[in-house]
Formats: structure tokens, sequence, C-alpha cells
């Protein structure tokens, strides 16, 4: 019963935050509603049962991504006339597409009989995730620490490549 | 909370990031709408784990969730220095008028 009530609050908070995301006009708001939106998806996570994952999405995605994309936005776009930053282009062929793949896939989504179980478990998964990503994810594990790495030196080389010009 | 309705959830995300990155000319806010297909993608991942019948490896789409972080994270620093290249390059960000190489 609690559970139902918080997965309805973290359901509004995100789908809620993310309809402002997608229609705001203003990319400064439209950014910090993204920051609720990705804290929506992290309480999603703790009722699924991923207390490591949903802390990694508050830090990573929610503390980092978010802000990441705040300064981009304030960086990159005139301060004088926020409130017309982001206006919609082809606003209504990009809704109906999107509604249509949206009823599309959720006919396809009911219709299919998805193997599940109901009985859940609510365990520590920490340590779990950690054993797992030294034993059988070993290689994908080390192939993402080189594309961080690559990411980061990426960066900083495209940032001051626009600075030499 | 049933696999179902959390499903519709994630389509919902996936939906509204699609509509983002199609009606925006901003490249901020197409960055913005990718990162929320990256959640769809993700919340998708936990809660098949979630609701998986299977008797062994039960963390597995946790993990890949970890990965599909990972890497969006990645995409999107890499996609913020092109963004601010270019912004000192041209002085806007606006997807649809960059339309010359090595200008």
């Amino acid at each position: 019963m609690v559970q139902d009530i918080f997965y309805g609050l973290f359901v509004f908070l995100t789908l809620g935050t993310a309809l402002y995301v997608t229609l705001g006009q203003n990319l400064i708001r439209a950014a910090f509603a993204l920051f609720f939106t990705l804290t929506g998806v992290a309480g999603l996570y703790v009722l699924l049962g991923g207390d490591f994952i949903s802390m990694i999405q508050l830090m990573v995605y929610a503390g980092g991504v978010a802000v990441l994309l705040t300064f981009g936005a304030m960086l990159t776009h005139d301060v004088e006339d926020p409130n017309d930053s982001n206006p919609l282009f082809n606003g209504f062929l990009a809704f109906v597409s999107g509604i249509s793949f949206f009823s599309l896939i959720y006919y396809v989504l009911v219709e299919t009989k998805w193997p599940e179980k109901s009985a859940t478990f609510i365990e520590p998964t920490t340590g779990t995730i950690g054993k797992l990503l030294l034993t059988d994810y070993l290689l994908p594990f080390e192939v993402i620490s080189f594309l961080l790495l690559i990411a980061m030196v990426g960066a900083v080389f495209f940032v001051e490549k626009g600075d030499r010009t | 909370m049933t696999l179902h309705s959390l499903l519709a959830v994630s389509t919902a995300l996936f939906a509204l990031g699609t509509v983002m990155f199609l009606s925006r000319k901003n490249s901020i806010a197409i960055l913005m709408g990718i990162e929320l297909i990256m959640n769809a993608a993700a919340l998708n991942f936990v809660a098949f784990g979630y609701f998986s019948p299977a008797r062994n490896n039960l963390l597995d789409g946790q993990v890949f969730a970890l990965f599909i972080i990972m890497v969006a994270v990645a995409e999107a620093v890499v996609a913020l220095g092109i963004a601010i290249a270019v912004y000192k390059e041209y002085n806007h960000v606006q997807a649809d008028r960059l339309n010359q190489l090595e200008g």
C-alpha cells in the first residue's frame, strides 16, 4: 500500500517534469526540471530493489549530468531573452509522431505475455554487483573505464580547440 | 506496481525524449532529450530484472543499467564539449544553422 503511494508519487514526479522538459520554452527551467525527472527515476529504482543503482543515478545523473547540462545551457545561450530560448519547432508533427510511437509500443507491451514472477526480493545489492563487475562483466567494465578516459581527454581537446582559434 | 505500468512509464519517457529531440533546434535541448531516452532504457532494464523469473543472475539488469549510465555520462561530457567549442566558433548552438564543415 505504502509502496503504491510512493510509486504513484515517483511516476508523477518523473512524467510531470519530463513533460515540462519537453514542452517548456525556457531552456534553464527545462534543465532544472530535468533534475527532478532524474530524481524521480532514482526513486523508481529504489522501489525496484536497486539501492546501489539508485544512489549512482542520484550522484551521477542528478548531481552530475543535470548540473553539467544547466551549465551548458547557461554558457551557450543568450541570457537576455531566456523566456523564448527554446522554441518548439514543428511541434505538431513531433507530438503526433511521439503519441503514435507511444501508442504503438504500448499496444505491443500490453498484448505481450511477459514471463513474470510475483514474489519480490529486497536485499542489499552492492556486494553482488561488485562481484559481478569483477567476474562476469570484467571486460565491459574495463572497456567502460577506457571509454571514460577517452571521453575526458576528448572533451578537454574539443574545448581547447575552440579556444585556440 | 506492475511490469506493464513500469513499461508504460519508460515508454512515455522514451516518447517524450523523442519529441524533445525532434522538435528543438538548440543542441543542449537535443542533448536533454537523449538523456531522457537513456533513462527510459535503463529503467526498462531494471524493471525487467526485478520482475524476471530467472533463478540466478538476478542483478544482470541493474549491471546493464549501470553501464548505460556510464556511457550516457561519457556521451554527455563529449557532446557538451563539442557544444561549447561550437559556441566559441559561431556564437550559437542552433543545430539547423550549423551547415559548414571547417568554417
